[in-house]
């Protein structure tokens, strides 16, 4: 994302010994069309510069003279295509892997992995676990005895307590994981969070057919003593409702996931569209904008924990819904 | 006028409609909880929990409307 920051940067105060347009024309068309071959350079240099990148325009622009500038850049890639280049499932190392959001899938649950194993060695021989293993216990412990057993039932939460964990950690690493430079959150790919939704559904489901049988599952669905008249209103509505609440889990983490990312490159890019203006704005607007992202950067870390809190406790709602319907 | 010019106001003008509902929504949501707590302060934990729920749903319902309006900026 930066290095495409950089470019644009870059584009806004070209050489003196080029003309801006001969300069700055090729580059869109040459990235739109192979994005892949370029990755390497671009990453490398963005890793160079990534700190430079706020005083660029301060090093740059007394030879851009303004103007130019302003008209060069106009043929840049729009400020959305940047946005979602950085949020959107794209190929990574140059080509080398086809997708980042699934590179990071499965590093995300190998390091979910490791972290269970890790832990749960501190325990072997007896031991009261320390570091890791504690740390990793009383978040288990809080997700078993606040989220599982209050809400599917006592005695029944201890079940589905290692479906919940792995949930709750597996959300909060991949956002975690997704604030690194250079990394993608791979909950922010709505396949993804479809994929973990159609887990948490095929678990309500498996809860009340588990139960009460196939037929008593959906007969649970329909409260007693409803009015035959309403049957008609109230099968289809039901129905609607159970695939409704997968659905609402995947967009809920889906756009929280993406809307931090993208907010926090709009205010980053304020900085080059700012510059393009004039260079003493897109100086100005550095600190500002850097201040903004440090805060919704913090705040990610926020909301990294409420929506795997979020998610892990509505799952087990609606299994607890379904394992206990009304009566 | 260009259409494509629309599809960007509409965008632009149903995310801000979007954000004033989910803020007015989880503003009045917050205001019932912190009475709810001055009242019966030994009840925090329930209500902080009630509140996270119904935050997540009512979060959920303006990220669809929000959903929709990024589709038609970026269509």
């Amino acid at each position: 994302m930066s290095a495409l920051l950089l470019a644009l940067l870059l584009q806004a105060t070209p050489a003196p010994t080029a003309t801006p347009a001969a300069e700055t024309t090729p580059t869109p068309a040459a990235e739109s069309a192979s994005p892949a071959p370029e990755h390497p350079a671009a990453e490398a240099e963005g890793h160079a510069a990534g700190a430079a990148t706020p005083a660029s325009p301060e090093a740059h622009a007394p030879e851009a003279g303004g103007h130019a500038a302003a008209e060069g850049a106009e043929h840049a890639e729009r400020p959305a295509d940047i946005i979602f280049h950085h949020v959107m499932d794209g190929p990574m190392f140059g080509g080398a892997v086809k997708s980042k959001h699934l590179l990071y899938l499965f590093l995300v649950a190998l390091l979910v992995i490791a972290i269970a194993q890790l832990s749960v060695r501190s325990y072997r021989g007896g031991h009261v676990p320390k570091g890791l293993g504690a740390a990793v216990e009383s978040l288990v412990l809080f997700i078993r005895d606040e989220v599982a057993e209050p809400n599917i039932g006592h005695g029944e939460g201890g079940k589905w307590t290692p479906l919940l964990c792995s949930f709750f950690f597996f959300i909060l690493m991949a956002a975690l994981i997704g604030l690194l430079p250079f990394s993608a959150t791979t909950t922010g790919n709505i396949s993804v969070t479809l994929g973990l939704a159609a887990i948490s559904f095929a678990a309500q489901q498996w809860a009340g057919i588990s139960k009460y049988g196939l037929a008593g599952h959906f007969h649970n669905l329909v409260p007693p003593g409803m009015p035959v008249l309403l049957l008609p209103i109230m099968i289809p509505v039901e129905i609607l409702g159970m695939f409704t609440k997968p659905f609402a889990l995947t967009i809920r983490l889906f756009a929280n996931m993406l809307a931090g990312h993208m907010v926090i490159t709009t205010l980053l890019l304020l900085i080059s569209l700012m510059g393009q203006l004039h260079w003493l704005a897109g100086a100005a607007m550095t600190p500002i904008s850097i201040v903004l992202a440090v805060f919704i950067m913090l705040l990610e870390l926020l909301v990294a924990f409420i929506q795997a809190y979020i998610f892990t406790l509505l799952t087990a709602i609606f299994i607890g819904m379904y394992a206990h319907p009304a009566h | 006028m260009d259409p494509k010019g629309l599809a960007y106001l509409g965008a632009g003008i149903g995310a801000g409609l979007a954000i004033i509902g989910g803020g007015a929504g989880i503003g009045r949501l917050a205001a019932a909880a912190l009475e709810g707590i001055a009242r019966q302060p030994n009840a925090v934990a329930d209500i902080r929990g009630a509140m996270i729920v119904a935050a997540g749903l009512i979060e959920g319902a303006t990220f669809f409307a929000l959903i929709v309006t990024i589709l038609l900026a970026i269509k």
